[in-house]
């Protein structure tokens, strides 16, 4: 067993015995090998159970949405950006939350173990932004000329190419919807493709219905997403769903320098107005 | 929106936004037959309809 | 009247301001084409992706949100 596990369930059952927290949520593993499964400890023997390896893909914030209680959770970089989030939308308090902050060195591809994959490659956030205590010392973070390159391929090409390169990426989607449930900033009581009056998207396979629902769900995390990767670790059949968040991520850099998640002071640029917001589109 | 819109190859074109006062009737007519010419030049949408066959 | 022009403009209009507009090319007898399709909205603040993408859906050619 390593360290980081080590340490991570030491922590959880001190501040559980303590009586600090009612519960803390964290990794355990998976029924099947290379997976890990989100897992809430109650009392301190249950802490034996978390884990923390490479397949900890899951972004955890998804779980303290509007909990009443006060709850201890294992946060790596994007985890703990995406808390960050939860505060600053009034999904949870910072008083409730008892952050338990793993520096993170990536997180393998499900399809290709020893690599990491895609958005843990171009992460610049590996430490946590916020936490209560931390695990082990912080990784060093990388520096990437280049971020968003592969946005800029699909920036580079012409609108067919892009509109067919879409639609190809969207093919094999069966609208499971495991990406809007794996994502920790898709909270609503009732999503758009649920409600049915009126009814915004099919329900059916119809390509139209497809497509409306990965551009809708992209646009909604506009500004909020931190690309921890949960829809596409999710996905069960492989679409690279980032394509869409990616260029979205991209545009708030530029137009608002803004990287979700960093600062829970700050409000996010789609929800506030600031007379120097760039208004080129406006006649 | 529009951004993203050209992202996936719709023109960005088809999405238009404006801000006209209710006094401004001079500037509307402007206005909508640029929009109306605009999306003409474009031609009828192919992508995003959906096709009930 | 005859469907010379093609394309469809779906124009989400505020009810205060660029239907105002409308109103008065209207009543000043100003021209404006008729490919423009207005809806009268009463805020365009409540205009979202939604909307938008549900006017392409049903077979818009193009989308004007107007405030």
């Amino acid at each position: 067993m390593d360290s980081l596990t080590q340490k991570i369930r030491e922590t959880a059952s001190n501040i559980l015995k303590e009586g600090k927290v009612e519960m803390v949520i964290g990794f355990a593993k998976g029924t099947i090998p290379m997976t890990t499964k989100p897992y809430m400890a109650r009392t301190p023997e249950q802490t034996e159970n978390f884990i923390w390896d490479k397949n900890c893909t899951l972004n955890l914030a998804n779980y303290i949405t509007g909990r009443k209680e006060k709850i201890g959770i294992i946060a790596k970089g994007c985890d703990s950006r995406n808390i960050v989030n939860h505060i600053v939308e009034n999904k949870i308090s910072r008083d409730q939350l008892y952050i338990i902050g793993v520096p993170c060195s990536g997180m393998a591809d499900k399809n290709n173990p020893d690599e990491l994959r895609d958005n843990c490659a171009t992460c610049t956030h590996k430490n946590p932004v916020i936490f209560d205590v931390m695990v082990a010392e912080p990784v060093e973070e990388q520096k990437l000329d280049d971020p968003f390159a592969d946005v800029k391929a699909i920036e580079a090409m012409d609108k067919d190419a892009k509109w067919s390169y879409f639609e190809g990426l969207l093919q094999n989607c069966i609208r499971c919807y495991a990406c809007r449930n794996a994502c920790p900033l898709c909270y609503c009581p009732t999503c758009f493709v649920d409600e049915s009056g009126p009814q915004w998207v099919g329900k059916g396979q119809n390509k139209t219905d497809i497509q409306t629902f990965h551009f809708l769900r992209a646009f909604h995390c506009a500004g909020r997403c931190t690309d921890c990767g949960a829809c596409e670790a999710a996905c069960p059949m492989d679409i690279h769903v980032r394509a869409f968040t990616r260029k979205l991520n991209k545009d708030s850099l530029e137009l608002f320098g803004w990287e979700a998640g960093l600062d829970i002071t700050k409000r996010p640029p789609l929800d506030t107005f600031n007379p120097d917001d760039p208004n080129d589109f406006i006649k | 929106m529009a951004n993203l819109f050209e992202h996936i190859g719709v023109e960005k074109e088809r999405l238009q936004f404006s801000w006209i006062s209710s006094a401004e009737a001079g500037k509307f007519t402007n206005v909508a037959t640029e929009v109306a010419n605009t999306i003409e030049a474009l031609g009828p949408i192919d992508k995003f309809v959906k096709k009930t066959d | 009247m005859a469907e010379d022009k093609k394309t469809k403009v779906v124009s989400f209009l505020c009810n205060w301001c660029s239907y105002g507009a409308a109103d008065l090319a209207g009543v000043s007898r100003m021209q404006y084409p008729e490919n423009i399709r207005v809806i009268r909205i009463p805020c365009t603040g409540r205009v979202t992706p939604k909307f938008i993408l549900s006017a392409f859906r049903e077979g818009a050619d193009g989308v004007w949100v107007s405030g």
